[in-house]
Parts: structure tokens; sequence; C-alpha cells
């Protein structure tokens, strides 16, 4: 992983707010994803990571979660991105529903 | 120090034997079951314990250095056993490493091979894991999709983070966090933390995008004559002009009222008109209706079965 090394934190409280993302730019999501911009650019190429709207330039914090998860799956289960990306395409349509269901149920 | 001793070729179901593609196979398998990113948010957490395990497993029995000293301990030990790292062990025995230090690898592992280091040790074990990452839920306030904010986050019980709230962020939004997920092991990058934004329900604004909507009732008269009520807006109350001859159902725009955008623009406020009858009409009330129904013409778009 190319993902620069960061402190962990130790400390109970932490003091001062933490960068918080809601929307990032393609480098800094390659380098959230520990991939290059090139490899991250090909991803959109192949529509496999979709920018925050069409023909914008920024991804949402969402996607970061997403393209990590895909290279998770890729190194651990051995399917290439197109195989993680319709498996986490397939999770994320779940956890909708699972939330959904939760919400019907008069949970939170 | 003692250590429970973990039998690697029962965690992945193979046999001593097994071959090198044998072992490929086994973890792929086991990784397709219990992947915690595969699990439903409930039950990744148990998942990822089991992952860990077989993670352990496939990383010893892959490498034919760790397999072989693995090998070298026979096969009469049963899994939870006591066992006692020779003095020839891993550099990790002799200092008893916490758990949390090891990423998730045993303190079993680090007995044979040593704490995880991102540096190769004197055994030439050189791994990183990178540290998981962590989802949760932040309920937030409509104020503070508004005017943005800053959170105090108490995570598992253990820390808090102050997480600031940016403009632009929505019910349903996810916020990362880079790197205040699960700390890594071996010089590998902490996870990050995502929390997906749920709106805390208010009764009197609904979000619907960027827009906001909220609820106009009007007595019939206010709809048929026209109005300029004071209202309560996000912003505070402002006045609203009630056209004469607003029908139920439409939308009254107070542009520029809604959520705002991470552009610095904002949505827009709706009032959606309801009208209401009085329940209980007033003798007075009645009276004046009966003489609107005496007075009233036949308009064209009159209600059906008048």
């Amino acid at each position: 992983m190319k993902t620069p090394a960061r402190t962990p934190l130790k400390v109970s409280i932490v003091n001062g707010p933490v960068r918080t993302e809601l929307r990032m730019s393609a480098d800094e999501l390659a380098a959230a994803a520990g991939i290059s911009p090139t490899m991250l650019a090909r991803l959109v190429r192949l529509g496999l990571i979709e920018p925050a709207a069409e023909g914008s330039a920024e991804f949402t914090a969402a996607s970061a979660r997403r393209l990590r998860r895909m290279l998770r799956l890729r190194r651990d289960l051995g399917v290439n991105l197109t195989g993680a990306a319709i498996i986490v395409d397939l999770l994320e349509r779940f956890e909708r529903l699972e939330a959904e269901l939760a919400h019907l149920r008069g949970g939170p | 120090m003692a250590v429970k001793f973990r039998d690697y070729y029962e965690v992945l179901g193979v046999p001593r034997t097994a071959s090198a593609d044998e072992i490929k196979r086994a973890y792929r398998q086991l990784a397709r079951k219990h992947h915690p990113d595969l699990q439903p948010a409930a039950e990744r957490a148990k998942a990822a314990e089991r992952f860990k395990e077989i993670n352990e497993a496939h990383e010893v029995l892959r490498d034919p250095d760790k397999r072989s000293k693995y090998d070298a301990l026979g096969a009469g030990w049963k899994s939870g056993a006591d066992f006692t790292p020779s003095p020839g062990g891993g550099e990790g025995a002799a200092d008893a490493p916490e758990w949390e230090d090891l990423g998730g690898f045993s303190d079993f592992f680090a007995s044979l091979f040593g704490r995880p280091t991102g540096r190769a040790s004197r055994d030439g074990v050189r791994i990183m894991v990178p540290g998981s990452d962590v989802e949760a839920e932040l309920p937030v306030t409509l104020e503070e999709l508004l005017r943005g904010g800053r959170r105090r986050v108490t995570l598992g019980g253990s820390r808090s983070l102050d997480v600031e709230i940016p403009l632009g962020a929505r019910a349903g939004s996810m916020l990362r966090l880079a790197g205040q997920g699960e700390p890594g092991a071996g010089g590998g990058p902490p996870g990050d933390l995502y929390l997906r934004l749920r709106l805390i329900p208010q009764p009197r604004f609904r979000a619907a995008g960027d827009d906001l909507e909220m609820d106009l009732p009007l007595w019939p008269w206010q709809a048929v004559l026209g109005a300029d009520l004071r209202i309560e807006t996000p912003d505070g109350p402002v006045t609203l002009k009630v056209p004469a001859g607003t029908q139920s159902g439409r939308r009254l725009r107070l542009r520029g009222r809604g959520l705002p955008r991470g552009d610095g623009g904002r949505g827009d406020l709706y009032a959606v008109v309801r009208i209401v009858v009085p329940a209980r009409p007033s003798a007075a009330e009645r009276e004046a209706y009966e003489t609107l129904k005496r007075g009233a013409s036949a308009p064209a778009d009159r209600p059906a079965g008048e």
C-alpha cells in the first residue's frame, strides 16, 4: 500500500476537530485507496468508480469507502476489480434494504 | 510465558500434507465465507475476528519458511493447549507483547515468529497489517446540516473525536475521517472511520435533496382571498405572501432558504399548502358558510358531486 503511514491514535480524547471529508479530489481519493491517480482514472473510465455528479471532478467520501472495499476484496478473495465492483454494488443494495427493513420494523 | 497453541491446519481445514495450491484454495473458500466486507453490519465485528484467525493461519502456511518452522513443533499439539515457546523462538517471545500491538495476530504467532513489524526481524518476518475501516452512524439535527458544526463523537466507549459537519452534508451522506479507524500493525496504516449521517426527525421541515419542505395549513378564506402570513423558516420568521386562489397542494417557493450546498449556494424552501376546514364551526361561522353557499356562483371548475 502506498498510503502514507499515519500515527494511530492512542489518546482517549482528541483535541480539536479531525479533518472530515465529504468530497474529495481524484488525487485525494487515489491516496485514500493507496493506488496511483492513473489507476484511479482507469477505474473511472471503466465506470467502476463514479464522480460525485456527472462531469464533476470530485468524488464523495462514500466512494473512498467503496474503493477501499473493492481493493480488499481483490486482495483477499482473488477477484478482479470488475468482480469486486459488482460485489460492492450488491452489498450496498443489500445494506440499503437492511436499513429500510430496520426502519419499517420501528428501529432507529 | 505460556500461550495457547493454534492449529493452523485445523483453521484452514486442510491436512498437514496439503499442497500450496490446496492451502490457497482453502483460504480463498474461507475468505469468501467469512470476509468482514461481505457480512451484514451487525455481524461484521464477529466475522473480523474469525477472518483474522484465517489470515494468520494462511500467513504461516503459505510461506514455506514459516510453515516449516511451525511444522517442526510436531503434530502432537492440540488447539488451545498451553504452549511454552522455546528460548530460540521469535523475538516477541521474551517481552510478552500485548494483543493490541499485534494487529490481530495471536500471541502464539508472535511467540514463534516475533511481533509483526515493518522491518524484517531476525527471522526475516515482515508483516504490515493495515487497520480495519470502521463504520458508524451519526445522528445529526437539521440545524447542524444548515449551519455545519462540530460534534463530539464517542467511538466504542473508548475514545472521542470532535467531528466537523461540513456544509453540503445531507442525511445519508458519508463523512470520511482518514486514519481514525482501527490502528494498523507493523507499520501498516490505520483504517478510516466512515460516519453515515442520519437526520434526527423533527416535525416542521422535511429534507428532499437540497430543498426543504414544510406544511402550510390555510383556512379556506385565506386560500380564496390570499393572505400575508408570518411563518417560521430555518432562518427565522418571514412574511409569506399567499396569492388569492391558492389551491391545496400548491408549493410556494421561498428561494435560497433550503440546505446549503458545498458551492456556497442554497436549496429552496417549499411551503406546501394544505387547506383545513374548521372541524367545529361556531354558529357565526356556520352562518357565514351558509351565506357563502347561497351566494356562490357555479364556477366552471366546481368540484364534482355538488
